[in-house]
């Protein structure tokens, strides 16, 4: 199906990689439809454009090429989704937003307190709220590659 | 704002389906109890505000920044 962007103009995606988030972004529930793609070819960055606002999309990249040993608990999180029976060949796949100033790129971080997870199986996603986490919201992403 | 007082073990109802339960008081601290759907976040507000002001920037981000981002990432570590 063909997606308006304003970013990157008309665009032809595949209708099963959409993924939904009941609960929207945080601060932007309306938006509960999006698409996962990568910035260039092997890129470490992907965007994560909304089908419901063509000017949203948000810069993400996987929080394990940076930060070694990352985890979070999911259970909460399952149970929350009503995502039952995680284990019956359910994958999941996790990402953290990225911030890049402009004109200083070179101080971009990584929200890790906020990281998106994607069910693959039933192709919803949540944008999980670590409480108690020891993780920073303004993690540098530059010094840590 | 509304201002309520509550005694411990009292609660306070918002709409149908949204209890909040006064558990404990130590000090300057009080632990709640908050009983809603599912469907509704409850956070911490400083935490949800970290989140919605990265969220927020992240969004504001331009394809070349992007670009110019990776670029820094690709050079070889010395």
């Amino acid at each position: 199906m063909k997606i308006e962007t304003t970013r990157f103009g008309v665009m032809e995606i595949d209708e099963r990689k959409i993924v939904s988030m009941p609960f929207g972004m945080l601060g932007f529930p309306r938006s509960q439809r999006f698409v996962l793609f990568p910035h260039k070819e092997d890129s470490p960055f992907f965007w994560y454009q909304s089908l419901d606002d063509p000017a949203l999309a948000f810069v993400i990249t996987s929080p394990f090429l940076f930060v070694s040993g990352y985890s979070v608990d999911l259970q909460e999180t399952i149970q929350r989704m009503s995502w039952e029976d995680p284990e019956s060949g359910a994958s999941f796949e996790l990402y953290v937003v990225v911030t890049i100033p402009m004109g200083s790129p070179e101080k971009m971080t990584a929200n890790l307190i906020g990281p998106i997870l994607i069910n693959n199986k039933t192709r919803q996603a949540v944008q999980m709220v670590l409480s108690e986490s020891p993780y920073s919201h303004r993690f540098p992403l530059f010094e840590n590659q | 704002m509304l201002i309520l007082t509550r005694k411990l073990g009292e609660q306070i109802a918002i709409g149908e389906d949204i209890r909040i339960t006064l558990l404990e008081i130590k000090g300057s601290q009080a632990k709640l109890g908050i009983e809603a759907p599912r469907s509704i976040g409850i956070y911490r507000h400083e935490v949800y505000d970290k989140i919605l002001t990265e969220n927020r920037m992240s969004s504001a981000i331009h394809s070349p920044d992007v670009s110019l981002a990776e670029a820094l990432l690709r050079k070889p570590r010395r």
